[in-house]
């Protein structure tokens, strides 16, 4: 087991790096000075070379390089063009955000996507149920989440006025309450700012979620089958059980193992959804505040989100493979 | 396990093959050709829109109607789908940005397919330390969801109609290296390629002649499903604002524009996304069909 970790560890590490390299080098090909970006046309040259100096553009190449990936160790990504702020600061702030966002939407995928494939999986002779079925995953799965957003906004915000149009709610205060002890003081004022943060949240999880749940759905569908085909489920047929006990007990418990090893890809997923939907909703998030970086020419923000994205998205993996491997021990000894 | 298998035997059939004696009720045809055939005939109109787009379009793309700014759609107006802030007529502009997303489309997909499968098939058939190598550098690129690399690429090379095509083809090549490289994987194994190689074929003429005609069929059903990738991929990069800029139609830049009006004129946006949505919806269809045609033990993976 502490092999088969350590192994799965030296292979992170080097993708880790890579995948950082690639933004560094992608970073500096950008078109347009930093410099010229931070202070405007109008800068005297003086200036500029002082800016330069300070952001330590005037070093060589590669001593930028190592000291970029050794302080993005450090979750130093250096400061804002814009705004001049720490990058970690905002990347701190926002976090939260988009972390919500990617609970709510996979708490909404999974109470879609999960039933509708198993049912269409035990069902998939009967065309009336699995036909349907696969046609909501297909149409979930080729639904642009920012159309589907819109299409919400223009429905439950402007004509139904059920949801705000803009916003992410006041997560801050609420996880500062929960950080200074002011939950208890004032539970009323609390569970007041979580409504509002749920208020702001429902849309954005719901568009989000919808697209991820024909993924999870599709793949669901397949876990069932695939277990639904094995000696044990045969076995527990033939001595007699129900087909009720059949599906709960038997198939479905052996169909997490491999449903497990997709949160990995529906991270992936997940985190590239919150770009888009962040955007769609005006919600604050890593996802937007990457693309507000990349707009207004902020290359330390826009550096620092998707580095922690990268980041995030290989943790995860990491994680998904030591639990598969805690879930079915057969796995390290491959 | 024999309800398993009594379902699954006559899907192994290959359409025309044997199967007179199996029931072959209307519904029975339906369910198999019925999605293949809904998305063949979306894609075959998308190509028909994209190329016939200075045909079929009524008016300019970029001809601004002062008179009809704003315009809701009518069925019998000189703007069907109504029209944009400038006036222009939207049915025309959808049209137009057919054009954009079956071209990159198409495009990107064959430059993943150009770069990945040449490099995942020699992965496959090398092996060792060549294996190692172009193998590491893939699950590198697979670190970053495909928008998101795009996302970078086209940040770094700047918004344009090439640039658009490289980012996503870039984003796709890790997916083409895995697939070429699995399949070089189990066809090395067979015997032809040890037949080959005892009458003197070299290394290239193995990958090329054997190898690569082998996988061909395999590769070209999931090259489909990344058409639909890429057209989602392109739309999205469009609506972020880093696609092809604003006065050339693409779907995506209809869309984000339309945005600024969703409260009085909804149908900008509507009728943008529902087209890529048709789009990536027809090439998932065939992709699908044909995949489970190929082989119905990947059905509804």
């Amino acid at each position: 087991m502490i092999q088969y970790v350590l192994r799965r560890l030296l292979v992170a590490i080097p993708m880790l790096l890579g995948a950082m390299s690639i933004v560094f080098f992608a970073m500096r090909i950008l078109p347009g000075d930093p410099c010229v970006a931070m202070m405007g046309a109008e800068a005297t040259t003086a200036a500029l070379a002082d800016c330069t100096k300070n952001l330590g553009l005037h070093r060589p190449l590669l001593v930028q390089y190592v000291d970029y990936l050794w302080r993005s160790v450090q979750f130093d990504f250096g400061h804002s063009l814009r705004q001049g702020y720490p990058v970690s600061q905002y990347i701190g702030r926002m976090f939260p955000h988009t972390l919500v966002l990617v609970l709510a939407s996979a708490v909404v995928a999974a109470l879609v996507g999960v039933p509708i494939g198993i049912v269409s999986a035990l069902k998939r002779r009967s065309p009336l149920i699995d036909y349907p079925l696969r046609i909501f995953a297909l149409l979930g799965l080729s639904m642009p989440v920012f159309w589907l957003g819109i299409l919400l906004l223009i429905v439950f915000s402007l004509r139904l006025d059920l949801f705000p149009l803009i916003g992410g709610g006041d997560l801050d205060g609420v996880i500062n309450m929960l950080r200074t002890g002011e939950v208890f003081l004032y539970p009323r004022d609390f569970l007041a700012a979580v409504g509002d943060v749920l208020y702001h949240l429902t849309l954005p999880a719901v568009a989000l979620g919808f697209t991820l749940a024909a993924t999870v759905s599709r793949l669901s569908r397949s876990a069932m089958l695939e277990v639904i085909s094995q000696d044990y489920i045969r076995t527990a047929r033939a001595k007699g059980q129900g087909e009720r006990a059949v599906v709960y007990k038997h198939a479905l418990r052996n169909m997490m193992v491999p449903l497990l090893t997709i949160i990995g890809l529906f991270v992936a997923i997940a985190l590239t959804g919150t770009v888009l939907t962040e955007t769609v909703f005006t919600r604050p998030g890593l996802g937007k505040m990457l693309v507000d970086a990349i707009g207004a020419r902020d290359y330390p923000l826009a550096q620092g989100a998707i580095t922690v994205f990268t980041m995030i998205i290989i943790m995860v993996n990491l994680v998904v493979d030591m639990l598969y491997a805690v879930v079915d021990p057969r796995i390290t000894y491959r | 396990m024999a309800i398993v298998r009594d379902a699954a035997a006559p899907e192994l059939a290959l359409p025309g093959l044997g199967e007179k004696t199996a029931d072959r009720s209307l519904s029975r045809y339906l369910r198999r050709y019925g999605p293949i055939g809904i998305g063949v005939l979306l894609a075959l109109a998308m190509v028909v829109i994209a190329a016939g787009a200075p045909l079929l379009a009524p008016l300019s793309p970029s001809a601004q109607f002062s008179d009809a700014v704003l315009k809701a759609p009518g069925t019998f107006d000189r703007h069907a789908l109504g029209t944009d802030e400038f006036g222009r007529d939207l049915l025309s502009r959808i049209i137009w940005g057919a054009r954009v997303s079956l071209h990159v489309g198409l495009a990107s997909v064959i430059f993943g397919f150009g770069v990945g499968v040449p490099l995942g098939i020699l992965a496959g058939v090398q092996g060792r330390r060549v294996e190692t190598c172009i193998m590491r550098c893939a699950d590198m690129l697979m670190a970053f969801p495909t928008l998101l690399l795009a996302l970078i690429i086209v940040t770094a090379l700047g918004g344009t109609l090439m640039n658009e095509i490289v980012a996503i083809g870039i984003a796709l090549t890790p997916n083409f290296i895995r697939l070429a490289r699995g399949l070089a994987l189990t066809i090395r194994e067979q015997d032809y390629i040890l037949a080959a190689r005892a009458i003197g074929s070299g290394q290239l003429r193995v990958m090329a002649r054997h190898v690569f005609p082998n996988a061909l069929y395999g590769l070209v059903v999931v090259a489909t499903l990344y058409i639909a990738t890429a057209i989602r991929t392109e739309a999205s990069l469009s609506f972020l604002g880093l696609g092809i800029p604003p006065p050339t139609p693409s779907w995506g830049n209809i869309l984000s524009e339309g945005r600024q009006y969703i409260k009085c004129c909804p149908w900008i946006t509507t009728f943008s996304g529902l087209a890529i949505m048709l789009a990536v919806l027809a090439f998932n269809l065939v992709g699908d069909a044909l995949r489970d045609l190929l082989d119905p033990r990947l059905r509804g993976e």
